[in-house]
């Protein structure tokens, strides 16, 4: 007791303050909500630095991982259809983000109007990103971009010829690309949150100023939103780097038509547990997570210039 | 349906560590022996062997055998999970392509170790032969099949085609046949489709041009050439119009009722004969069963007797001698074989197939036909395909569509799948 008031005048100062075994109920209650994501990391954490080890290694799941060294990370560059995966999540991943953020930008600014009924709207238009890696709505995508689907017949009423979207490798991925614009609700309601957070005075200063609708766009809303798109785009990359149900599904766990939907993630499954690779699968999963990492890395350090804080 | 199917892989998972590590299959608490026994197939073909099963542990009452099944993409998967964990099942189904992944690297029992308790007398010179691998014999064939070429008689006798000679026929008639249908149908119905992707079509023209899929020596014996004939082939029938045009095939899935020949749009096709009667149910049931064009007038023959899959047991089995016992009744019991009938192909046992023919559906009756007329011929064995074929049958699948969309000539295709095949097969 001496010790402590020694060391901590601030104590003996302040009398009222509980004794230490009387504070943790409050760390406690914070434990208990984490606690979900301690269990999970138990099952996580073996597998995660298995899968670091197993890297370095020659590993085919029946016999014992053999030390390589550095040869997985060297193979994948000469690795073709290494590079066609990278090629196809790249281009999935920097065409469909942006196109989704814009569109889930655009639909919550639309709703943030003071529509009625704004509940069943914004479920609605939610919706699709519930479903949006599930098996039914990619097989059912298929459909609709099917020979005989709504997509070709719509085209076909303005006199354009069938298109095979899902058989030809021209246009396979585009698809998928569509279907991931399409499934923009978890960030649209991001959006919708962080609109609503904007104080409606700065619009009327604005507009008093004599600043018009897209001036308004570029001057309040897009600054103070910053740090709501910069979330958002940041969370749309890592997953979508991550893309592997849709390709999977789409192309019957080929990576076809001419492995045009050859997802990183479905690239390193069929490593894996196709051709019994498991050393190399998992030497691309660390380099799946480097690349990652960069990317996120690149964007905090952009956003120094184009995101806004409050204070 | 597939994320059902890992749903349920998840279960049995969890179910199998309740039942305790190590050998899949333990002492339960009665004293009774457990064999965990696992195969991939449907609803249909469960039903089937569970009646087997039945009989089997009715005349061996101290062992139960528990079964998991599971669709065979998945079936894949947890296989493999299973072995890396050092928790293998003691009986499976073994695909023929992943064969020697699992017995080059000593995960399967070799039966030639364990002589005595599985009966192979009665087993056919064809189905004997295809499971060596070396000297040693890693299963036995679940059952036999071939592929055949199947023809829609309705819509032939609709359009007034005649049906060439199956024993006969060259892949230059085919291609005349199928204009022929194509043209008078005026394109309602396409002619033929056979997939250049799929290795066991490209083995029996491979083998008809007198080469090895593979040689001796594990390597690729396809000389590009015959590669580049095999594309050019079906190019040039989809240019008559025998074949459908670019990107007509867009199902994913393999089961007869998704296949075009059920929908109507497809007049012939090429399956395998345990097939039959799943493709006839679903096509209006006058499907006639032929042989593959080029037999008669090919350097030598390309149809082969396969398998899909061999019963093998794990090297790690706690149980081998219970495994083998289930083993030999599998491919010995006639009343077994009874219940499960031919979902798996005809059975290896050239007894048993004779016994069980009286009492299968009529389908059924004239694929066993096909396949025991086969037996009596001669042929060109398939041995097992080497580690990294799989590699070679992913090169196919990505080439085909190229070729079909014209982004490669069948020479460019065919050089590809080279380059490829010799990467995978040197790993």
């Amino acid at each position: 007791m001496t010790l402590t008031s020694v060391k901590d005048p601030a104590v003996s100062e302040a009398p009222v303050s509980p004794p230490k075994a009387a504070k943790p109920p409050q760390d406690r209650s914070g434990y208990l909500f984490i606690l979900p994501w301690f269990i999970g990391m138990a099952f996580t954490i073996i597998p995660f630095f298995a899968s670091l080890y197993l890297a370095f290694t020659d590993y085919n799941l029946l016999n014992v991982p053999n030390w390589i060294g550095l040869e997985n990370f060297a193979e994948m560059f000469s690795d073709d259809t290494w590079w066609q995966s990278v090629k196809v999540t790249f281009i999935y991943t920097f065409v469909s983000v942006p196109l989704s953020l814009a569109a889930a930008l655009g639909v919550a600014m639309l709703l943030n109007r003071g529509v009625r009924g704004l509940p069943v709207y914004r479920a609605i238009f939610y919706l699709p990103s519930l479903l949006g890696g599930s098996v039914a709505l990619v097989l059912l995508w298929r459909y609709i971009f099917g020979l005989n689907g709504i997509v070709n017949a719509f085209l076909g009423f303005f006199g354009i010829d069938k298109i095979s979207w899902t058989s030809d490798p021209d246009h396979a991925l585009t698809t998928l690309i569509i279907l991931h614009i399409w499934t923009f609700g978890s960030p649209m309601v991001i959006f919708l949150a962080g609109l609503k957070q904007i104080p409606s005075m700065y619009y009327e200063a604005a507009a008093i100023d004599g600043a018009n609708k897209w001036q308004q766009f570029r001057k309040i809303t897009l600054p103070l939103l910053s740090p709501i798109i910069f979330f958002n785009l940041i969370q749309s990359l890592i997953s979508s780097f991550q893309t592997f149900t849709q390709g999977f599904i789409f192309s019957g766990g080929k990576g076809g038509p001419a492995n045009s939907t050859m997802f990183y993630n479905l690239y390193l499954y069929k490593q894996g547990f196709e051709q019994f690779h498991m050393g190399y699968a998992s030497a691309m999963a660390w380099m799946l997570l480097i690349i990652i990492a960069a990317f996120t890395g690149l964007n905090f350090l952009l956003a120094k210039r184009w995101v806004h804080y409050d204070n | 349906m597939l994320r059902t199917a890992g749903l349920t892989g998840l279960g049995l998972a969890v179910a199998a560590c309740g039942r305790g590590f190590g050998g899949g299959g333990s002492e339960a608490a009665s004293g009774k022996i457990e064999l965990n026994m696992v195969w991939w197939g449907d609803a249909f073909r469960a039903q089937k062997t569970q009646a087997a099963l039945d009989l089997f542990m009715k005349a061996n009452p101290g062992i139960t055998v528990n079964t998991e099944y599971q669709d065979s993409g998945p079936y894949k998967d947890k296989l493999a999970t299973r072995f890396a964990a050092g928790n293998p099942p003691d009986l499976m189904m073994m695909r023929m392509d992943s064969l020697r992944e699992y017995a080059d690297r000593k995960s399967l029992l070799n039966l030639n170790d364990h002589t005595g308790i599985v009966d192979t007398t009665n087993l056919s010179q064809a189905a004997a032969s295809l499971t060596k691998v070396g000297d040693a014999v890693y299963g036995i064939p679940s059952g036999l099949n071939a592929i055949g070429y199947i023809v829609n008689k309705t819509i032939i006798d609709q359009y007034g085609v005649t049906i060439p000679d199956g024993a006969t026929w060259t892949w230059q008639d085919l291609a005349t046949f199928a204009k022929e249908i194509t043209d008078k149908s005026g394109k309602k119905v396409y002619g033929t489709l056979v997939d250049p992707a799929t290795l066991a079509n490209l083995v029996v023209y491979v083998s008809q041009q007198g080469e090895d899929l593979f040689t001796a020596d594990g390597k690729f014996g396809v000389s590009e050439a015959t590669l580049t004939k095999w594309f050019q082939m079906f190019e040039d029938m989809r240019k008559e119009g025998g074949f459908p045009p670019a990107g007509f095939v867009e199902t994913i899935g393999s089961s007869p009722d998704q296949s075009y020949i059920a929908k109507g749009s497809i007049a012939s096709q090429i399956i395998p004969s345990n097939g039959f009667l799943g493709y006839n149910k679903v096509s209006g049931g006058n499907l006639v069963l032929l042989g593959i064009p080029g037999e008669a007038t090919a350097k030598r023959r390309g149809t082969n007797i396969g398998t899909p899959a061999l019963w093998s047991i794990a090297a790690a089995s706690k149980h081998p001698k219970e495994a083998l016992q289930l083993l030999d009744f599998l491919i010995n019991d006639v009343e077994a074989n009874k219940a499960m009938g031919t979902t798996r192909g005809v059975p290896a046992s050239t007894v048993v197939a004779d016994a069980i023919k009286p009492t299968l559906e009529k389908d059924d009756q004239v694929a066993t036909d096909y396949l025991i007329g086969l037996q009596k011929q001669t042929l060109v064995a398939v041995p097992p395909y080497p580690k990294g074929a799989s590699g070679i049958q992913d090169e196919l699948t990505a080439v085909a569509p190229e070729v079909e969309h014209g982004r490669l000539t069948p020479a460019e295709a065919a050089k590809k799948v080279i380059e490829a095949a010799t990467k995978a097969l040197s790993q």
